[in-house]
């Protein structure tokens, strides 16, 4: 762009919007560190540090089960993700095979489906299967995403064909190509696709919340939105206070980890959103 | 050795021929299987059972009696239906223009090739984007609660009167698009960065020799020349805000006085009430509805030159 030294104005316009950016969060995790009562008393304070309203929140609410059940979904649906769509944007981009067209095109359709048209009739699928309360059904609808594959085919298809063949030629099988020269060319793409996927399933909460209701299952996500019940209900007659320390302690410790994937690794991530914005 | 390898390679390549014609054929079928597996199980079976069951009245228990279109033509005169479709509108009104100015003008800032500590800016505008919304929207509830919340704090510090920032029906929407907005304008921010960074320097450089001032550089040279971005960004926010869910589920259940049910919380609140036939309509009708939408988005900011 215009090649000006930017000025004091600039930096200025700069720090206001990373401020107004980050102050919620730093305000969320600041007083979520400080006497219960304060937050309501005096929320601009930052003083005496306190981990009150930790221990008050591990003790009402399950969100040890919250992690642990968000680990398991995202360790077997993204190991899915990770596996499957390089696998088929593989076969989109370097094989010509009868119907490639038609079935690239459904893939692409299925970009435009909005999550919500599907949520009725999948809840419903799941109660037939008796899968309300499951694992499966937190994990399998949507683990092999057109999106994901889509990208991964754009990926693919960057890396010179005489590479493939010279893989084919020293004897290794079909899939012994993609396993040993396909996915070690395109190690960046996949931990973008990596990065990008953790956060969509670690974030998820729409489908979540409409298949699992019951405490055993619950992802993380879904304990965040029930807590202030359970905080009620395990003690009568909490105060605002109460709720909303435990409410801000358990939202920043929700946050942690994302945030430090991000920082560690936001040239991938950057990457990640970049790649989506490819196909408009 | 070399004389071995030279006569031994077209052997085995007659030899695998055969073979590997097979594989080749099967393979890519192989690969690409499990998406369709998935797709079948879980997005056509739905699919067509949802076609179906929008034509029913159904509980979710019993036997479901056919209504022909009754449940679109329901919807379509109901007054609820419009009222959240209006109130998606609105939050629309309030999200995407605004997102759109202060994203280009964040990404203005960011591009240029000077700036010091660029990174450290992208990581600040970014970190919202990466936060779980629903940690978020549970912030909001007490930053923004009348009594006890912070910006009241604020306001009564410099002598301004409480504000019912979610327990109004004036404040409720602007309160909850605030939320969107501050999760989202980082992720706007940088997707016209890259726009504009895909512009050559020379470009500016000629302009600029030409005379163009620099507001006339921003209109005739960038704003076209990022109209695909931000063509991609208000498609994705249109499907975004009429889909939104999570925002008003979590922070006002909808309210106060319905002025947050967006068309997405509507058609949850189908679910809830287990009216399942009334559900499936609805969903086929806001998917039409962003179809149209997306559609005409990407019309009206189609580039010129590629106008048809």
């Amino acid at each position: 762009m215009n090649q000006t030294r930017p000025g004091p104005v600039q930096y200025a316009l700069l720090v206001v919007l990373a401020a107004a950016f980050l102050y919620p969060i730093w305000w969320a995790v600041s007083s979520s560190l400080k006497p219960a009562a304060e937050i309501i008393t005096d929320p601009l304070s930052v003083g005496s540090l306190t981990l009150d309203n930790y221990r008050a929140m591990f003790a009402d609410v399950p969100i040890g089960t919250g992690f642990a059940n968000t680990a398991l979904v995202l360790a077997v649906k993204g190991a899915m993700t990770m596996f499957f769509c390089p696998l088929a944007g593989y076969a989109f981009a370097k094989y010509a095979f009868p119907g490639k067209n038609v079935l690239f095109g459904v893939v692409l359709l299925t970009l435009m489906l909005p999550t919500l048209v599907l949520i009725i009739p999948l809840l419903l699928e799941m109660s037939t299967l008796g899968w309300v309360n499951t694992y499966q059904a937190l994990i399998l609808p949507g683990s092999v995403d057109a999106f994901s594959i889509f990208w991964m085919r754009q990926t693919i298809a960057a890396i010179p064909d005489e590479l493939i063949d010279a893989g084919r030629v020293d004897g290794a099988s079909e899939f012994g190509v993609f396993a040993r020269v396909v996915l070690p060319v395109i190690r960046p793409g996949l931990a973008a696709l990596a990065v990008l996927t953790t956060m969509n399933i670690y974030n998820d909460f729409v489908w979540p919340v409409v298949a699992v209701n019951d405490t055993a299952h619950q992802t993380l996500q879904v304990v965040l939105s029930t807590l202030a019940q359970n905080v009620t209900g395990n003690r009568i007659g909490a105060d605002f206070a109460t709720v909303w320390g435990e409410l801000l302690a358990a939202g920043s410790i929700a946050m942690l980890p994302l945030l430090v994937i991000f920082v560690l690794l936001q040239r991938h991530f950057i990457n990640g959103i970049l790649a989506g914005s490819v196909k408009g | 050795m070399p004389a071995l390898t030279t006569m031994a390679r077209p052997g085995r390549a007659t030899a695998a021929r055969p073979g590997q014609r097979r594989r080749i054929r099967l393979s890519p079928y192989l690969f690409i299987a499990p998406f369709f597996l998935v797709f079948a199980a879980f997005g056509i079976y739905p699919l067509v059972f949802a076609l179906q069951l929008s034509f029913t009245r159904w509980h979710g228990a019993g036997a479901a009696t056919w209504v022909g279109l009754g449940n679109y033509a329901y919807l379509l005169t109901s007054q609820e239906f419009w009222a959240s479709l209006g109130n998606s509108a609105v939050m629309w009104l309030l999200i995407v223009p605004v997102q759109i100015v202060a994203g280009l003008a964040g990404a203005v800032l960011l591009a240029n090739a000077r700036l010091r500590l660029r990174g450290l800016f992208r990581v600040a505008f970014l970190a919202p984007f990466v936060t779980p919304l629903v940690a978020m929207a549970q912030v909001w509830i007490v930053v923004f609660d009348q009594d006890y919340g912070l910006v009241n704090h604020l306001l009564n510090l410099v002598g301004l009167p409480d504000v019912g920032w979610l327990t109004s029906t004036a404040w409720s929407k602007p309160t909850l698009a605030l939320l969107f907005l501050w999760k989202t304008t980082g992720f706007a921010i940088i997707i016209l960065l890259a726009g504009l960074q895909a512009v050559p320097a020379s470009v500016y450089e000629a302009a600029a020799i030409d005379g163009a001032s620099r507001r006339r550089q921003f209109w005739s040279l960038t704003v076209p020349l990022v109209r695909r971005s931000m063509a991609f960004l208000v498609v994705v926010q249109t499907l975004a805000v009429f889909q939104m869910f999570a925002e008003p589920f979590v922070v006002t259940e909808g309210g106060p006085y319905g002025s947050t049910t967006t068309a997405g919380l509507y058609l949850y609140d189908h679910i809830a009430a287990s009216d399942l036939g009334t559900g499936a309509a609805n969903s086929f009708l806001l998917v039409l509805l962003v179809f149209g939408l997306s559609l005409g988005a990407v019309r009206l900011l189609r580039p010129k030159d590629e106008v048809s």
